[in-house]
């Protein structure tokens, strides 16, 4: 246990060492000159303004769509829920757009993009519950109804972008997820908000736990089960809220990670939360920094300057592949 | 199976189906006549005739013999391919949610237009079709073998579910690597739009439309047959596997010409079947088939009216809105379908310990996992009426568009004693 601990805490350190020689702007050589006190001011510049708050921001998004993803899925019951498909991160994404489109947020009042963000996500989960019904006994149904009102709210996304087309580009970056360009304001808005409602997912490990079992046998230890839901799913939004205001809709972390965690840890929540959040930091961060690696060979293959992979398109792969091994692995008692 | 109960049957059928093609001409002729006659400048009805006739010598003449009337045709022709292919989907997966969205065949034909595009790759007019083509049929037949071809709805489309969010990824790529004016003409194609769209596009998707529509006419009959699963269409004398991978062929070819001029316009070939199917629940593929296409046409162009006036000065793509208003409108079909069986007509006499109707029950997958296994179900049918049907499976035929088509089968099993 303490040593699968130790190994994943170790991986994250190799991601975020990784993280900060990857790049274009400098050497690996230079970077250790850096950090041994030398190197220039422009060095240090890159390394301690960009390149640090960079890594610190991947690493807190991760953590923060990690433990929602495996809040949301334990508190619905569902291996195939995830911010994602649940309408929530396509609702947070319409919240901050809108909020963006219509100047009530920017980057001059970061938190109104986190709080319009939270709105939003909570508006999509509240859609999918309107739409799939409260049952969700059928895990692969509710996933196919959150598909659909993934779709009406992405159209909605579409027309806020095109009646406000503001800086499209930067926004597109941000549909998909980037860190790219992540700095110290960014991650000061990220940390106290993330901190928090992990801290509250902590408490809340307990009854999740219970609630993995079923609502019969939670209802027979005494929990109140609606409650303790409800608190769940807002603490999820609140997460993937965070995260999606941060680094944008990165896509199926939150899917992807809680299956690694319950492999590693096990069912109880109490280890497996903050696993979640270590493996989720993990990810976003490997991905980021082989974003990082791979853009270089990418861009010469294909003659464009300067291209930069964004890393929520390697995370969107990653788990579409796992999204098959799951839908694969079991074909007859959900599907 | 009685004469009785027959007639009984198709007498309902009959009487809904009569308002569908009013209906279809009342819409068809308002989208017609606003998207000839509104807009800059606007021309009254009364002067559109004289407007057609003068041709180039006026502005109105120009405006709507070169713009406004080749648009129309485009939404048309596109909204009554993207029906049909719906159809066609639906019918051959046997799953009321597979439309090309669901199944990465959308996307994988922007990813074939997009990316000469972007990569500033220079491609006559004439192959871009064969691009897209070739991208549809690489989605699609990547979603199928990863799911596997028998197995259920729900497994199918959660592997299209991300086959497509792979596909998108990669377009998602593309767009990041575009410049500003590429972005904004490659992000309004990706969300299907209509506008500046010319005669020249319209001939564009004729020889396509020549390959299809036979292969069309071919393949619908098969369709009804393979509704009945696969081991039943085998007994019958169908080739199961090998007429699935025609109809989705037949499907691709459809799907992608039109991807290829005018983008993914979401979500028709979703609602399209769906409303034929509301219209008449009795038929078969054969005859849904037209009526598909039909209301394909029909939500094309009345998306495109709001695409072009809603919003004056910005023209928004009319894939957005028939994603707006076609997936709530599809969803709510479907409900209402699984409904409406829970209060059958007439009720058998002497039948106590009715079955209650299923709470809640999903429109989508629930009543898709169950039309695959009932296929064996010759389920429109009841029983002679003096047996005194069982309720259950009176509930059952009425359930809409996941229903099997009629069967005369020359003795009912039931699901039970399989």
């Amino acid at each position: 246990m303490s040593r699968r601990c130790t190994v994943l805490v170790a991986l994250v350190v190799v991601c975020a060492g990784a993280e900060l020689v990857a790049g274009r702007g400098m050497s690996p050589a230079a970077v250790g000159d850096v950090l041994a006190g030398g190197g220039t001011s422009t060095e240090r510049h890159i390394l301690f303004h960009l390149r640090l708050p960079r890594m610190l921001v991947a690493l807190g998004a991760g953590a923060c769509l990690g433990v929602a993803g495996l809040v949301l899925q334990s508190a619905l019951r569902n291996p195939l829920a995830g911010p994602e498909v649940t309408g929530v991160t396509p609702g947070a994404v319409l919240g901050a757009v809108t909020a963006t489109g219509l100047g009530l947020a920017g980057w001059e009042s970061p938190l109104a993009v986190v709080v319009a963000a939270c709105l939003g996500g909570c508006a999509g989960a509240a859609l999918l519950w309107l739409l799939a019904g409260r049952g969700g006994d059928d895990p692969a149904r509710t996933a196919v109804h959150g598909v659909l009102v993934s779709a009406v709210l992405g159209g909605l996304t579409a027309m806020v972008l095109l009646v406000a087309p503001g800086e499209l580009g930067s926004v597109v970056q941000w549909l998909v997820g980037t860190t790219e360009g992540r700095v110290w304001q960014h991650w000061h808005l990220l940390w106290p908000w993330a901190l928090a409602w992990t801290a509250a997912a902590w408490l809340l490990a307990g009854p999740l736990t219970l609630l993995r079992c079923g609502d019969d046998m939670a209802g027979a230890a005494g929990l109140s089960t609606g409650r303790a839901r409800r608190l769940a799913l807002l603490c999820a939004v609140a997460l993937t809220s965070g995260a999606v205001a941060a680094v944008g809709a990165l896509g199926f972390v939150g899917l992807l990670v809680p299956h690694l965690a319950l492999a590693v840890f096990g069912a109880d929540l109490r280890r497996s939360l903050p696993g979640a959040a270590l493996a989720g930091a993990l990810v976003v961060c490997g991905a980021d920094a082989a974003a990082q690696l791979l853009s270089r060979p990418v861009a010469s293959a294909l003659g464009a300057g300067s291209l930069t992979l964004p890393v929520g398109a390697l995370t969107t792969c990653a788990g579409a592949v796992l999204l098959l091994a799951v839908v694969r692995r079991a074909p007859d008692r959900t599907f | 199976m009685s004469v009785h109960a027959t007639t009984h049957d198709a007498e309902p059928a009959a009487r809904s189906g009569r308002w569908q093609l009013p209906a279809v001409l009342a819409l068809l002729a308002a989208a017609s006549v606003c998207a000839l006659t509104l807009g800059t400048p606007y021309v009254p009805l009364h002067r559109l005739p004289a407007a057609l006739t003068a041709g180039d010598g006026t502005l109105a003449g120009i405006v709507v013999g070169e713009l406004r009337l080749p648009r129309l045709a485009l939404a048309l022709l596109a909204g009554a391919c993207l029906g049909a292919a719906g159809l066609v989907l639906q019918e051959a997966l046997r799953n009321p949610l597979a439309v090309p969205e669901m199944l990465g065949v959308s996307s994988g034909a922007a990813l074939g237009v997009a990316a000469p595009l972007v990569l500033a790759v220079a491609v006559p007019a004439a192959v871009q079709p064969l691009l897209a083509i070739g991208g549809a049929a690489l989605g699609g037949a990547l979603t199928l073998l990863a799911a596997g071809l028998g197995r259920s709805p729900s497994a199918v489309l959660l592997t299209g579910a991300a086959v497509a969010a792979a596909l998108q990824a990669a377009l998602l790529v593309l767009m990041v690597m575009a410049d500003q004016l590429d972005l904004q003409l490659v992000y309004r194609y990706l969300l299907g739009s209509l506008s500046a769209r010319t005669w020249e596009d319209v001939t564009g998707l004729w020889p396509w439309l020549l390959v299809a529509l036979p292969a069309l006419v071919l393949c619908a009959p098969v369709l009804s047959v393979l509704r009945l699963g696969d081991a039943d269409a085998e007994a019958l004398g169908v080739r199961a596997r090998r007429a699935r991978s025609a109809a989705l062929a037949v499907a691709v070819v459809l799907i992608a010409p039109v991807t290829a001029v005018c983008g993914p316009v979401a979500w028709v070939g979703f609602l399209a079947p769906h409303l034929a199917r509301r219209a008449l629940p009795a038929a078969d593929a054969v005859r849904w088939l037209p009526w598909s296409a039909a209301w394909g046409a029909v939500v094309v162009a009345v998306a495109d009216v709001p695409a072009r006036l809603a919003l004056a000065p910005v023209e928004t793509p009319a894939g957005a809105w028939t994603a707006l208003l076609g997936v709530p409108a599809g969803v709510a079909l479907m409900r209402s379908g699984t409904r409406a069986p829970k209060r059958p007509r007439r009720r058998p006499r002497g039948c106590s310990g009715e079955r209650p109707p299923a709470p809640g029950r999903d429109p989508g997958t629930g009543r898709a996992v169950p039309a695959v296994r009932d296929a064996g179900t010759p389920v429109r049918r009841t029983p002679e009426p003096s047996a005194g049907a069982p309720p259950g499976d009176r509930d059952r035929p009425r359930a809409g568009a996941g229903a099997p088509a009629p069967a005369h089968r020359p003795e009912p099993r039931s699901e039970e004693s399989r």
